[in-house]
């Protein structure tokens, strides 16, 4: 079908030139210059411990009269191996707390203007709210009564269990689910991060108890981080801090479980039969953060896959067509780093787009990019912090996820100068270290009868076993 | 943005109204606004706040997917790709890659009734991306090879978005093309691939002359930037580019729904039954559309919502509730024609359709033959302004705001006074609104079935 229709499009070309090509002499001024990006200035926190343990960042930002809320408890994916008993138990503090029902919980955070966000990940569980500015001490009261005091009701449990039961198979009806479920449990193996979902059958034997079990093992005082940005009376939030989690537990420390990848080259299939678009994942292990390959790996990722401007994307999408949203990042978690890059291509050149990323890939790796297209990737990267910056939100993200990291404050501080420092000879050293490809974990969902023979036609892949699997 | 807390006299009366915990009065928006229109007819808002390093300069023109050739499904969408592909001045790659290189983002997107450009720099990037916009505005360069590449990303875009994804275009083109009766509100608006590859060079040409000139179109750019420099830089660029013809939309409006339509598709990929349903909205900006507007918020939004309790809490019927007015692509605001407040979920396949109807019309009914409570009016006004701070919060949804009141309502400024609209609502015209508009014979109800459904489930 899009064969003839290109053909004939060619032929159109000839007798109907385009519109818009415009002499260059036709009196448009010349382009403006682009000055210096200004200093950035991380912006001021107020940041204090409980006598408990609980940590407390507290930032007045922007202008809106709202409040973010942010309380963040280090209980997550990580800490039990059946995935999602911690999104179970994030999914029971809104059903019932100190004696207030669901509903009393749910009324009270509209009353403030915000509605309650609970949702877990392999770190940590965040309980959010956005409230009007005068409320933000009562939602200090509300988040402490669901982290602190569930009442964990049974009769909510049958009905939220078959609510993530349903999302579970909507989930793995999902592409792009399946194949970072793949991803995941060939690079991670055993460890939690190894199993982002759980399987259905498993889901299934999950009880209230193992809810209980999972607070009262994992939710303390030492583990809790609460962040509040926005606009809100400092003096009262403080107060409201203390009164409401200044008798909190302790409990247990942090868990910190470094996984071991494992090293690839591994080639999985999952089949996805008549599938129109394969859905790729390429994976490596990185640098770690604050180490020294960390900048110039951010920086190489922005540059060959990780930005609009990248060189996959102008490939793949701007130049070739193949595919709509290419990407890729560098996902940090403490001792661990990977880098996976992203991508839908239209079935039928599942192969011609993985030769171009290769291609782009060892293309940087024997030549360092020029000045110009590295200052112009550094930069990109340099501004993270200033876009992060610009709404309480994301400055709450921002922060979190660092402390998360355990990174100093200077992390944040040197962040626009370190990225800005980033040489082409690094992110050409970068890209030898982090993507060698006779080492990748590679992904593909989608229709094999007709993909399989495509990766075979590929050199990095011809000799390579292919590993066919069903997920879940 | 800068938003300045002020109290207002309004705020006493909204006060009365409140719960006996909400003692403080509410505050009001103060979103700084100049306005004004160049000679050849483009608007123009500006919004300094100095307390910001970025920029965002934006471009919406007033056009959307609901206005596109008949043969031509999809069209409007793909000429927003094309926007991106290349001008005069500035060849292909060239302002993805300054956008990119001076450290910001762009994109764009295509609605119901605009379809906007924005770029967010670091401030000493403004002035380029004035001179970028501009250049487009004036001459983009759409050949057949960028025209060719385009159809194959967006194609892209479609498998990615609606033919490999469980759930592809459900509700949210569905239900507008089976409650529409108009073809501009009721076809495809993603665009069938077939009539996407079939675009041509000329197709572009006719449509960027009848829609994309400065006299359809707004300029916003909003953050940390000087506003006098920025006129005279506005006026640079974007001075000389010729006014086009008025532009005439074809009439968009829709006939009263006298009779519930149902329609129902197996969906291969699809593990779980969805359901959907659809009523026509009141005229927007009328005070039965700022009524509509709460009852969105009493009825769907937020877990303390009726439906939220009924269906969730109560009947155990989903756990994915979600809905609202122009809720898939965009928010209450940000449209002009005819429009659908929508209700969605999955659930599971022991669940009729029957009871999940009867389970839904007893809360609707509830709305149509009682008054709500001060208290839940209240509750609803809070919810309401609480969702418009947050979207003004970010830029992006500042800028939103702005243009879409410029473009519509030639009042960017109704940003600082909307929630009066909200304030005004009594819950007689609630009442009135609810029997009006959510009538049985007026729903549009779309049925996923599942098609992936595994044996076990239950």
């Amino acid at each position: 079908m899009i064969r003839p229709l290109l053909t004939l499009l060619a032929g159109v070309a000839l007798s109907c030139p385009a519109f818009g090509q415009g002499a260059p002499s036709d009196g448009y001024p010349p382009a403006p210059p682009i000055g210096p990006l200004a200093p950035f200035h991380v912006p001021a926190t107020e940041h204090f411990v409980l006598a408990n343990g609980m940590e407390v960042t507290l930032v007045q930002a922007g202008s809106v009269p709202q409040a973010t809320l942010s309380l963040k408890i280090y209980a997550g994916g990580l800490n039990d191996a059946r995935p999602w008993i911690a999104d179970l138990t994030g999914d029971m503090l809104k059903e019932g707390a100190a004696g207030r029902t669901s509903g009393q919980i749910a009324d009270a955070a509209a009353d403030m203007g915000g509605s309650l966000s609970i949702g877990a990940g392999s770190q940590l569980t965040s309980i959010d709210t956005v409230v009007l500015s005068e409320r933000a001490p009562d939602a200090i009261g509300l988040l402490a009564d669901l982290a602190r005091h569930p009442d964990f009701p049974a009769d909510a449990f049958d009905r939220i269990k078959t609510n993530r039961a349903r999302s579970l198979a909507v989930n793995l009806s999902q592409a792009s689910t399946i194949a970072n479920v793949a991803v995941a449990r060939a690079y991670y193996g055993n460890h939690p991060y190894g199993a982002p979902l759980p399987v259905p059958a498993q889901f299934a034997g999950y009880s209230l108890d193992d809810v209980r079990h999972f607070h009262a093992a994992n939710y303390g005082a030492r583990r809790a981080h609460l962040y509040i940005a926005g606009r809100f009376d400092p003096a009262a939030v403080r107060a409201a801090v203390t009164a409401r989690f200044g008798d909190w537990a302790a409990g247990p420390e942090r868990l910190f479980l470094p996984p071991t990848p494992k090293p690839g080259p591994q080639v999985i299939l999952v089949d996805r039969p008549g599938a129109p678009q394969s859905t790729l994942r390429l994976a490596f292990p990185g640098a770690q953060i604050g180490t020294s390959g960390d900048f110039p790996l951010q920086v190489m990722d922005t540059l060959l896959s990780g930005s609009f401007n990248s060189r996959v994307t102008r490939n793949i999408r701007e130049n070739k067509g193949y595919t709509y949203s290419p990407g890729s990042s560098v996902n940090f978690r403490p001792d661990d780093s990977l880098w996976m890059l992203r991508a839908d291509v239209t079935t039928a050149v599942t192969g011609a787009a993985l030769h171009e990323i290769f291609n782009e890939i060892r293309g940087l790796q024997a030549t360092a990019p020029g000045e110009d297209e590295t200052a112009g990737m550094r930069t990109y990267r340099a501004t993270d912090p200033i876009f992060s910056s610009a709404t309480p939100g994301g400055l709450i993200g921002m922060l979190s996820n660092y402390d998360t990291l355990r990174q100093p404050p200077s992390y944040i501080a040197n962040f626009v100068p370190n990225a800005l420092a980033v040489t082409p000879a690094q992110i050409s050293d970068s890209a030898r270290a982090t993507l060698p490809l006779d080492r990748m974990t590679l992904v593909v969902v989608g229709d094999l009868k007709t993909v399989v023979p495509q990766l075979k036609a590929q050199p990095e892949l011809a000799k390579l076993n292919f590993q066919t699997v069903t997920v879940p | 943005m800068r938003v300045r807390l002020i109290g207002l006299a309004l705020a006493a009366l909204a006060c009365m109204a409140m719960p006996a915990t909400a003692q403080t009065a509410p505050a009001k928006l103060q979103v700084p606004v100049t306005y004004y229109t160049l000679p050849n007819g483009l608007k123009v808002v500006l919004s300094p706040d100095p307390a910001q390093a970025i920029v965002t300069v934006s471009v919406y023109y007033g056009i959307g997917f609901r206005v596109e050739p008949r043969d031509r499904t999809g069209f409007a969408h793909l000429f927003e790709h094309l926007m991106f592909q290349g001008s005069a001045h500035a060849p292909k790659g060239t302002l993805i890659g300054t956008v990119t290189a001076s450290g910001g983002d762009l994109n764009g997107s295509t609605r119901f009734d605009f379809t906007n450009y924005y770029e967010s720099v670091p401030s000493n990037a403004m002035e380029r991306m004035l001179w970028l916009d501009a250049d487009r505005m004036a001459r983009p360069v759409i050949d057949d090879v960028v025209l060719k590449n385009q159809q194959g990303v967006v194609g892209n875009e479609v498998k990615g978005n609606v033919l490999n994804q469980p759930y592809g275009g459900w509700p949210w083109i569905d239900l507008p093309m089976l409650a529409n009766s108009n073809w501009y509100n009721s076809h495809n608006f993603y665009g069938d691939l077939t009539q996407i590859e079939a675009a041509t060079v000329s197709d572009a040409k006719s449509f960027f002359s009848a829609y994309y000139r400065p006299n359809n179109a707004v300029l916003v750019v909003a953050g940390g930037f000087d506003p006098a420099a920025a006129k005279a830089m506005i006026a640079h660029y974007f001075g000389p580019i010729a006014r086009g013809a008025p532009v005439a939309l074809p009439d968009i409006s829709e006939p009263v729904q006298t009779a519930p339509r149902r329609l129902s598709r197996v969906d291969p990929l699809a593990p779980k039954p969805g359901y959907a349903i659809g009523y026509h909205v009141p005229p927007r900006g009328t005070p039965e559309w700022y009524a509509m507007g709460l009852l969105d918020q009493i009825l769907v939004q937020g877990e303390d919502s009726r439906l939220y309790r009924a269906l969730t809490k109560d009947a155990k019927i989903t756990g994915d509730l979600a809905g609202g007015i122009n809720d898939s692509l965009g928010n209450m605001f940000n449209y002009r024609g005819p429009m659908l407040w929508d209700v969605y979920f999955t659930h599971d396949p022991g669940r009729s359709e029957a009871e999940i109807t009867k389970a839904i019309d007893a809360v609707i009914e509830e709305v149509r033959t009682h008054p709500v409570s001060a208290e839940e009016l209240a509750r609803a006004r809070v919810k309401m302004r609480s969702a418009l701070y947050s979207n003004v919060a970010s830029s992006t949804g500042l800028v939103d705001m702005l243009a879409v009141y410029a473009l519509f309502d030639d009042d960017p400024a109704a940003v600082n006074h909307i929630t009066d609209g909200f304030d005004k609502v009594t819950p007689e015209l609630m009442l009135k609104v609810a029997k009006d508009y959510l009538r049985p014979e007026g729903r549009s109800t779309y049925i996923i079935e599942p098609g992936a459904a595994k044996g076990d489930a239950k």
